[in-house]
């Protein structure tokens, strides 16, 4: 894959839960740790909101990679979403690497409201693994322009 | 085998019955070797019905696939239940069907058949070429009898077995009323040697694989269609508002379909194949549901199906479930 | 308002915060460019009074019907925006907030990256924004009478604190008596007030409040609702005996055939009791209850010619066809405070305990020393199992006293082996206690006590601790491993781990301080109320530390040991708690249900029930309705349950179910824009 240069600068869109991991991005905002830029939030009020098939979506509109953060088990503001999710997401990962989506598209993590420094490191781990797969050029769909 | 007459018999008791409104089974199909649906109300219209192994259609889609008309004002729905025979694995989607509410058990009088195995007609067309349209096809101890031409061919079951037979875990339907042979025990087991032979392979060589697949797909739907799972009133996958795929088949929209009606059977699907059998252009559907399966019993030690009390696989959860690819 | 969107976007500076890393004049013209935008705008600080005039003015000026706040996080300012639009005219619900913040500006020092990410969160909002709905905020009348589950110390405490407010009280125990395990004891740490003294005034209290119906020998049968409005069943266990007429005298106790042959759990089996029987004394309400195992006439159908409690009524209390009662009533808020058992000693078969007489729990020391129990608050030895029968002119035999007692801290408490881990937090200090009660009552008593670790942490702990010391107690540290018997003596085997001698310790008696552990019928109360457990299987609370009374259900509040080991005092002061938190609906009689519910297209929903089996508030049920003539089921909310976390859109194959605000129909625009390179 000649497109896996230094120069690419990965998409990834990322799914937050309102309570912890959103929280926890705010935190290091407020702390002002500096991470890269290529991820972009969708807020949502629990991780158990996000369809796994956002997933397939955001792969399909362009994005390298997809994260989906929640709060740690036990945590959760509702008490099970992040369950939920973490069931729904363990399957479409591996339902994807099947097809041949690298895992390094498809990340999930468990972000507290307390844990500025570890979004940064997640968003770094993230990052780093998508710049090592290169950009997604399986099924995404294409820009028509006529 | 079930004998024929003894299948008549307890059909033409059951429909028959004042609260039974239809009986859904197999009868000859148009052209030799095939068997289709037979839906009958009437006890007179029971002589059309058989089983051979030409019976390969999982009958319970039709349970959840009947549309139901308006009812005109002033008239009563007609309650009554519904008949349908069943084979082993058409029984799980019954058993999945009711986990799923579709209907309460007593909605319908289930005609279990202990099942010895039907034909891959794939498989016959290619051993025999061109025979399909004339012709019977038997199953006689553990060989195929297939008539044609005033012939007589006997091959062995294993040749001419479907996929499924071959994995099958339950012969003998887990749900029934009546059971109108001998239970069978289960003669194989899933080593999802498919799978694990797939995901074997590197990244690049998965992709060029579901790549050509997905590249053939004419998005017929006939895979939903004929899925006895699949039975939304609207699906999402061909809504417009909001738009989930576009209509366009091209690679991109193809793929996301594909997906999704995986996804959208992870837990659910119990493996009858129909799908796989009836995609025109060849595309392997059951490894896309076998993927999800296997994780779904290893991770989750959950098999759809199997049990209609059971919670739905991805409505539960259990706190130690696996995590180690979470950051 | 639902017409064509007309979107205005305003980009904040926030002083230099924004401004400083983000080219906010490149964000504002690239937002004039969105699909709806009608006008884009930057402005140094949008949440002061005119950057916020300038929504309203343009709302007015423009039309505006969508509203996109490109600033800090929407946790900062989303509710001070939300009034924004409100107070021009427009439905809160139709703001959307970009993160340039916290979530940019911040975090990324390179301005060309951060400015380019910044257009894509606007882009994001903006598409978004053209996709929201106006929400109504819907309030439900809160019925003012709260019911309280349970009447030992905390159940007291909180239903006191309500009625004493003015509300409507129904305070429901299992038992007969109200009282709980306070009850029992004889003395209360660190300060030694006598646990009675305090504790009865109170439960007389309980029962002649005005405000409070009292229903003991009850049991709360059916709960369904929601905040505001629960509606309650409960089972009034019959006592046979007719509470109204029924004078406390005892007369029917003290003729019954069974007196006296009956472990009275109120004594932890040291003590005994008839068929019919009030637990103790100052047992509230002073009422005789049959228990219908034991009695005779109600077990077997006969009880000699006739029942002679009956003939001793003079009140003619005694009724033997009594029935159960049913009551329904409706409260607007739930306490449980449902309380505790304490460690089954038997699961630590080392110690002995039901094996030998004198291997007691704490507890049934405490009926022992305590001036109302089966001894009159005598220490002595016991002698299990062995029914006394008093011949006439027979000589009893004193019991002895012993000489020696020991206790063993921590049995069933941090000790994995019976799978708690947690500390019981009072079994340190009522053995203090303990050991204080049998030093001055036996002085001559050599008193020993084995510990893991000593936790005096609370207000007089440390300084009663070395006072108990002071008092001739002597305290190994050492976990015993074993406990036999050697002659007439018990053996208590362990190590003293501060000098490392194994030893074998000869004493008389062997007290085992027990832990508190979970009720083990609180499987009941969970399945009532849907309540969740932390992992030592107490109730869990909503939040750990901000929020230590709640529960997830809103208007569902705890008090006491049912939600993790505490003493008196804590006890009480959740109590308090709790009582203040069920108080707040109740006083303000309305409360605001969450406006981001859920919503079920019923054309399109296929009753599978996915959704109702993922909702953790048990918001969402199957109901039949008529689809073209068919009865068919669909999942339908109901949203003062509902607490808006989504995870039955996720679940739902059909996308039948949404949740408001966060639809996918709002949600995939959203991704699209961010997909965008």
């Amino acid at each position: 894959m000649a497109e896996k240069n230094s120069d690419f600068e990965p998409n990834i869109v990322a799914f937050l839960c309102n309570w912890c991991s959103y929280a926890g991005a705010d935190l290091a905002g407020t702390s002002r740790i500096q991470y890269p830029s290529n991820v972009r939030v969708i807020r949502v009020m629990c991780s158990g909101r996000v369809n796994p098939l956002f997933v397939m979506n955001a792969l399909q509109q362009g994005a390298d990679g997809v994260l989906i953060s929640g709060c740690h088990p036990g945590d959760c503001h509702y008490m099970q979403g992040n369950y939920y999710a973490r069931r729904r997401f363990m399957l479409m990962r591996n339902f994807l690497e099947y097809l041949g989506v690298e895992p390094e598209r498809v990340r999930m993590s468990w972000v507290s409201a307390s844990e500025g420094a570890k979004w940064k490191e997640v968003i770094e781990e993230v990052v780093s693994g998508v710049k090592s797969v290169g950009p997604m050029n399986k099924f995404q769909r294409r820009q028509l322009n006529w | 085998m079930v004998e024929i007459e003894k299948l008549r018999e307890i059909a033409r008791e059951v429909i028959s019955r004042e609260d039974v409104r239809q009986l859904i089974g197999y009868r000859q199909g148009t052209y030799g070797f095939r068997a289709r649906p037979a839906f009958v109300t009437t006890p007179e219209e029971v002589d059309q019905l058989i089983f051979s192994p030409a019976c390969v259609n999982n009958l319970a889609t039709y349970l959840t696939l009947e549309e139901k008309l308006p009812v005109p004002r002033g008239q009563e729905p007609d309650l009554r239940k519904v008949a349908v025979m069943v084979k082993g694995c058409d029984s799980r989607a019954l058993v999945q069907q009711m986990e799923e509410k579709a209907y309460e058990r007593d909605r319908i009088v289930v005609l279990g058949i202990p099942c010895t195995g039907v034909v891959d007609m794939d498989k016959v067309e290619e051993r025999f070429p061109n025979v399909l349209s004339r012709g019977e096809i038997a199953m006689e101890g553990d060989k195929f009898v297939l008539s044609f031409d005033g012939k007589r061919e006997e091959v062995p079951k294993e040749e001419l077995l479907a996929d499924k037979c071959r994995r099958c875990r339950y012969p003998t339907p887990l749900v029934y009323d009546q059971l109108l042979d001998e239970e069978v025990a289960r003669f194989a087991d899933d080593d999802y040697s498919d799978v694990l032979e797939l995901e074997k392979r590197s990244a690049e060589e998965k992709w060029a694989y579901w790549e050509e697949k997905f590249s053939r797909c004419i998005r017929c739907y006939s895979c939903r269609n004929v899925c006895p799972m699949c039975y939304c009133e609207d699906c999402v996958l061909d809504r417009l508002n909001p738009q989930w795929m576009r209509r366009s088949v091209d690679i991109s929209e193809n793929t996301a379909y594909h997906i999704a009606r995986a996804y959208h059977l992870a837990g659910r699907c119990i493996q009858c194949g129909e799908c796989q059998r009836v995609c025109p252009v060849e595309i392997p559907l059951m490894e896309l549901n076998r993927k999800f399966y296997k994780d779904v019993e290893e991770l989750y030690d959950y098999e759809p199906g199997t049990d209609a009390e059971a919670p739905p696989l991805l409505a539960t959860f259990k706190v130690d479930d696996r995590e180690d690819f979470i950051l | 308002m639902n017409g064509k969107p007309k979107i205005g976007v305003y980009v904040c500076h926030c002083g230099t915060n924004i401004a400083g890393v983000v080219n906010v004049e490149e964000v504002v013209q690239f937002a004039s460019t969105l699909p709806d935008v009608v006008v884009a705008r930057n402005y140094s600080y949008m949440c002061s009074d005119p950057g916020q005039a300038l929504i309203t003015d343009d709302i007015e000026k423009f039309g505006l019907n969508r509203v996109v706040v490109a600033s800090c996080s929407p946790r900062m300012h989303e509710p001070t925006f939300r009034k924004t639009l409100l107070s021009g005219g427009l439905n809160p619900y139709f703001l959307e907030m970009a993160n340039i913040r916290e979530q940019c500006s911040w975090v990324h020092e390179d301005p060309i990256a951060a400015t380019e990410k910044a257009k894509r969160i606007v882009e994001a909002a903006v598409v978004k924004a053209r996709r929201l709905e106006a929400l109504d905020v819907k309030e439900v009348d809160v019925e003012p009478a709260c019911l309280i589950i349970g009447a030992g110390i905390a159940g007291i405490q909180a239903a006191l604190d309500i009625a004493d407010a003015g509300f409507k009280v129904y305070l429901v125990e299992k038992s007969p008596t109200v009282g709980g395990h306070m009850a029992q004891l004889d003395k209360t740490f660190p300060t030694l007030d006598c646990s009675a003294c305090i504790l009865t005034p109170k439960m007389v209290d309980v029962a002649n409040h005005p405000n409070i119906e009292l229903m003991t020998y009850s049991q709360v049968e059916e709960i369904s609702g929601y905040i505001g409005n629960f509606e309650v069943k409960v089972r009034k266990k019959s006592r046979f005996v007719d509470m109204d007429k029924c004078t406390g005298c005892g007369a029917c106790a003290e003729v019954c055939r069974m007196a006296g042959r009956i472990p009275n759990e109120f004594d932890e089996g040291i003590g005994m009791r008839g068929a019919i029987y009030l637990p103790f004394p100052q047992a509230v309400p002073a009422k005789y209850t049959i228990d219908k195992e034991n009695c005779l006439f109600l077990s077997k159908g006969k009880c000699g010619e006739s029942p002679k409690c009956k003939e001793a009524c003079q009140a003619e209390a005694i009724n033997f066809d009594l029935q159960d009662e049913i009551v329904e009533f409706k409260v607007g808020t739930i306490i449980v405070a449902t309380g505790y058992d304490v460690f089954d000693a038997r699961k630590k078969p080392e110690y002995a305990y039901g094996v030998y007489d004198n291997v007691l729990t704490a507890l049934e020391f405490e009926r022992l020393v305590n001036a109302s129990g089966p001894t009159g608050g005598k220490i002595v030895m016991l002698e299990r199992g062995k029914k006394k029968k008093k011949k006439e002119g027979e000589e009893v035999e004193p019991p002895k006293v012993p000489k020696s007692i020991t206790f063993i801290q921590c049995v069933g408490s941090r000790d994995k082996s019976v799978g708690n881990e947690y500390c019981s937090r009072v079994c340190c200090m009522y053995t203090a206690k303990l050991a204080h009660l049998a030093k001055d009552k036996i002085p001559d008593c050599e008193v020993t006590i084995f510990y893991m670790d000593v936790r005096a942490f609370g207000k007089g702990f440390e300084e009663f601790y070395d006072r108990v010391r002071r008092e001739g107690v002597r305290y190994i540290r050492g976990n015993p491993s074993e406990i036999f018997k050697r002659g007439d003596k018990l053996v208590v085997k362990a190590e003293d781990t501060l000098t490392a001698t194994p030893l074998e310790h000869e004493t008389d008696m062997v007290v085992l301080s027990v832990g508190l552990v979970p009720r083990s019928d609180n499987r009941e109360i969970i399945d009532l109320l849907k309540l969740s457990q932390s992992s030592d299987l107490f109730y869990l609370e909503a939040h750990p530390k901000l929020r230590p009374v709640d529960t997830a259900s809103d208007g569902i509040f705890l008090a006491g040991v049912c939600q993790g080991p505490k003493d008196i005092p804590d006890a009480v002061a959740q109590a308090k708690g709790a009582a203040s938190a069920a108080m707040i609906p109740m006083a303000s009689g309305k409360v605001k249900v969450e406006a981001q519910t859920s919503v079920v297209n019923e054309a399109t929903c296929r009753g599978c029930g996915f959704c109702v089996a993922v909702c953790p508030y048990t918001a969402i049920e199957l109901v039949e309705v008529n689809r073209n003539g068919w009865p068919v089921k669909v999942a339908r909310v109901n949203e003062a349950l509902c607490k808006g976390c989504g995870a039955c859109a996720a679940a739902c194959l059909s996308g039948s179910i949404q949740q408001r605000s966060f639809k996918d129909i709002q949600i995939l625009p959203q991704i699209q824009a961010l997909g965008v390179k």
